[in-house]
């Protein structure tokens, strides 16, 4: 129980000082969300020093006040759930704004994280499991899919995918001339299919690194004398390799992969560029081109509390599937 | 929407995702049959023919219909609300009168009387009265959160038809296209029920206008006809959606497919893309004028050779525009005018001929001379210098603004001709704006927006008053970037505004022209190119070069309410 309270009592620090970070980086950077607005709405239109003041107004945006209290406040509305107002999308409050992009992320780039993991750890286990057969073929080449930047690699399948062949739509994330956000067949099948080329893409682009990294870890673990013994005593071949070999071999991989996981979130950004595809990434870039603190901020802590929660997650189950990390004496 | 269905949305979205990747892989061949076959289009010749825009937004859409609110989603203004009367800032016109039928000064300019029109209804079914626009400029007045425009009138309705709005001050005539062309007038027994008018995001919008909210998500919104609608007949196209792509390429792929009809996006290679697409037409309406803003007044703590206005007039000189709008303009830039008007819009409103327009070529014998009798030498390394002082100045734009750098990139070249050395930089958009506002920069690149009517006041007011202006490290919020201060044309400005005869108003303006033609604290490049691509399988009928009934630009606003309705179904 220790172990499990002395992570927990690491984590809350770690949390704590992600939140001042999160609170301090945003106000570092130049200008601020009033003179934004008004420099948007000059491209429009006429504005005069009066759209400034309403506006400063309207924002309720006191710059002037001390750095601590609002510092104090910050952590005073994060503690009630309060994300603030975001500047860009005014009046609508954080949460909601992340609440609309952030199940996008997440369904896209944590289901194509989870697929490629699952893919990379299966096809590197067979892969170090039957070494020289077909199946090594495949490391050079997924490599290769993960060596070309991904932003080429997807524009690249999108003009060929969705202009030349037409097969795979070209933006969004549903049909939205024909069908309605809602739990109807029309809707779920559409957002299959406007995601599927989006997911392989990042398939593609990462399935080649857990690949050879599973492969190696059970080329090594299979020189074990555990392994010979368990061959020795004549256990069937298939519980082998999945009981002996594959589960040994897979522990740097788990912890490789909760950072990924930690990173769905924030990584996502190129994607939805590419892609036009509605999610966080998106409402990040905006926030950041117009100084949206709050947007800002909201973003950056749902990315550090998914990063340490994944983190955390792991440290604990890794506990469970090693004990070995339990005791260190 | 509730407070329920949002949460539910996400679930249900988050489930629907959850599936669809997990089966993504196995359902590669998935024929979902709606790529690129032109969803966003119905068969020509239908009477309930729909059309697709993009109007620039990129991410998820949030929404707010508020007209008030300075982030309201564009279509909120001209196509769901709209004004007394409306300006066509794409050719010289008078208003057109929309909710108005007339509009009249007192004499002393701090009274106006509007005539509004009858038998205009609210989409909801009640009539449109004066006391609508009463309420209007009331609730502006007494709400300084949403008065952007600084409107300080307030007004009475004197029967269903008439309103008078009262200024404070006597004289304010140039309130005129702010308070006429460029407020929503929004219905009194709606919004009198609306507790808090700063904050609402109007979700079911009534409004006089063409069009009228269908459905909303955060990826696209429809807007449907307004059967009510005051002109009889009008408008032809039953639905417009409105959709958000990220880039230019999704973009361009977008009108090639069929999927967007109308969309202003700058496309390279735009001839060539469109060659053998016999749909998709495009049309240029060159408006803003791209300028060189120098950092020009010493007096209020400029640093650098660019105070010198020998320097800023060098410049002007030593530009080869012909080759600028080759190599960075595409080919599509408009001649601009030294007096930053639009030449051919605005012939009426610049005195003299000779400042019509910029010098195509570059003149570098002139922009020698003017370097040398301002005592500025040749240096060894090619350079000028005076006083010790190289004439070397930074320039900045934003990154990511490829035609504004390889517009610095070309400048560089051709004024090292004349001995000015030009370093540019390229800047994030939120610092390069800070910069300007703050008046920390030597030159910078950007251009002069559009007014509020095409009266130069509103150019010359925001670009050239020393009201506008501050001081080095304060906030110029009016606009003044180049930190321009000449009594003269301070004077001159603030006689034009307080009358409404235009022949003064021009003579006052001739002052204006006459001293920043040699000041030049913003030195006009050319005049950037608006390229606008219409998709004609649909509907036609969209604005033309020949045919400028309105700004042809899909973002624009008001003007986009006057396009909607007047596009008829092709066939």
């Amino acid at each position: 129980m220790t172990f499990v309270a002395r992570k927990l009592g690491f984590y809350a620090i770690a949390l704590w000082a992600a939140l001042t970070l999160n609170f301090l980086i945003p106000r570092l950077m130049p200008g601020n969300p009033v003179d934004q607005l008004v420099s948007k709405l000059a491209q429009k239109g006429q504005v005069t020093p009066a759209t400034r003041h309403a506006i400063e107004l309207l924002l309720g945006a006191d710059t002037s006040s001390p750095l601590w209290k609002q510092y104090l406040d910050y952590l005073a509305q994060l503690a009630h759930g309060d994300l603030g107002v975001s500047v860009t999308y005014f009046p609508a409050p954080v949460t909601q704004v992340i609440g609309q992009t952030l199940p996008w992320t997440i369904g896209l780039v944590g289901l194509s994280t989870i697929i490629s993991f699952l893919l990379g750890v299966g096809l590197g286990t067979l892969a170090g499991w039957k070494r020289g057969s077909w199946l090594d073929n495949f490391v050079p080449v997924t490599t290769m899919f993960q060596s070309v930047p991904y932003f080429w690699l997807a524009l690249i399948l999108l003009y060929l995918l969705g202009s030349v062949w037409a097969v795979f739509p070209l933006h969004g994330g549903y049909d939205v001339y024909t069908t309605e956000i809602g739990w109807n067949a029309p809707f779920v099948s559409s957002v299959i299919f406007y995601g599927t080329l989006p997911a392989i893409t990042i398939v593609l682009s990462s399935v080649g690194g857990w690949m050879v990294g599973m492969r190696n870890m059970m080329v090594s673990t299979l020189s074990e004398d555990y392994i010979l013994t368990a061959e020795a005593k004549g256990i069937a071949p298939g519980r082998i390799m999945r009981t002996y070999a594959a589960r040994n071999a897979m522990l740097p991989s788990i912890s490789g992969f909760a950072i990924s996981l930690g990173f769905v979130v924030g990584g996502s950004l190129v994607t939805e560029a590419v892609f036009s595809y509605p999610g966080v990434g998106s409402a990040l870039l905006s926030a950041v081109n117009s100084n949206d603190y709050a947007l800002m901020q909201g973003i950056f802590l749902v990315i550090t509390i998914s990063v340490l929660g994944a983190n955390l997650l792991v440290d604990l189950l890794y506990s469970v599937i090693d004990p070995r990390t339990r005791n260190r004496s | 929407m509730t407070d329920m269905t949002p949460r539910t949305t996400r679930r249900r979205v988050l489930a629907a995702v959850a599936a669809a990747t997990a089966a993504a892989l196995a359902l590669t061949a998935c024929s979902g049959g709606a790529g690129g076959t032109g969803g966003g289009s119905s068969a020509p010749g239908d009477k309930d023919a729909s059309i697709t825009v993009f109007n620039g937004s990129t991410g998820t859409i949030n929404e707010n219909w508020n007209p008030f609110s300075p982030t309201a989603l564009q279509p909120t203004l001209g196509v769901i609300y709209e004004p007394l009367f409306w300006y066509n800032l794409a050719e010289t016109s008078d208003p057109t009168p929309l909710l108005a039928t007339g509009a009249e000064w007192n004499d002393d300019g701090s009274e106006l009387t509007v005539t509004t029109r009858e038998g205009v209804t609210w989409s909801d079914g009640e009539p449109f009265t004066a006391g609508d626009v009463a309420f209007t400029f009331n609730l502006l007045q007494k709400t300084p959160e949403l008065n952007t425009s600084g409107t300080a009138a307030t007004a009475e309705a004197t029967d269903d038809t008439h309103v008078t709005l009262t200024f404070p001050e006597p004289d304010s005539f140039m309130q005129e296209a702010q308070v006429l062309g460029n407020q929503a007038i929004v219905p009194e027994h709606v919004w009198s029920g609306i507790d808090d008018p700063i904050t609402t995001i109007n979700p079911e919008p009534v409004g006089t206008g063409p069009y009228t909210l269908k459905e909303f998500s955060s990826q696209s919104y429809v807007l449907q006809k307004n059967e009510s609608y005051w002109i009889e007949g009008k408008p032809s196209v039953q639905e417009v959606r409105y959709i958000s792509l990220d880039t230019a390429d999704a973009a361009s792929a977008s009108l090639l497919a069929g999927e967007v009809d109308w969309m202003s996006s700058f496309l390279p290679g735009l001839d060539q893309m469109l060659e053998g697409n016999e749909h998709i037409s495009y049309v240029n309406t060159p408006a803003l004028t791209t300028s060189i803003f120098t950092c020009s007044n010493a007096d209020l703590g400029c640093e650098g050779p660019q105070t010198d206005p020998a320097v800023r007039q060098a410049m002007y000189w030593a530009l080869d525009r012909e080759q600028l709008n080759q190599l960075a303009g595409g080919g599509f830039a408009g001649t601009g005018s030294p007096t930053l008007l639009l030449p051919e819009r605005d012939t009426d409103w610049i005195a003299d001929p000779a400042h019509a327009t910029t010098p195509a070529g570059a003149d570098v014998a002139k922009a020698n001379q003017i370097l040398d009798d301002a005592g500025w030498e040749a240096g060894d390394d090619g350079i000028r210098a005076k006083d010790g002082e190289r004439l070397s100045m930074t320039i900045q734009t934003v990154s990511g603004w490829s035609d504004y750098i390889s517009l610095n990139d070309t400048m560089k070249q051709q004024l090292a001709e004349v001995g000015i050395e030009l370093e540019p930089t390229q800047l994030a958009w939120n610092e390069w704006n800070d910069n300007q506002v703050k008046g920390s920069y030597q030159l910078s690149l950007d251009s002069i927006g559009l007014g509020a009517s095409d009266n130069p006041y509103y150019t010359y007011n925001g670009k050239y008053l020393s009201a506008n202006s501050a001081k080095v490290g304060e906030q110029a919020s009016g606009g003044n970037y180049a930190r321009y201060s000449n009594p003269k044309v301070d004077a001159a400005i603030t006689a034009a505004a307080s009358t409404s005869d235009e022949a003064e108003q021009k003579a006052q303006y001739a002052i204006v022209q006459e001293e920043i033609v040699t000041d030049l604290p913003y030195v006009p490049i050319y005049i950037n190119s608006t390229l606008t691509e219409f998709n004609n399988a649909t509907v036609t009928g969209w604005p033309s070069n020949d045919d400028k009934y309105a700004f042809a630009a899909s973002w624009k606003a008001w003007d986009n309410g006057i396009v909607l309705k007047t596009i008829q179904p092709a066939g």
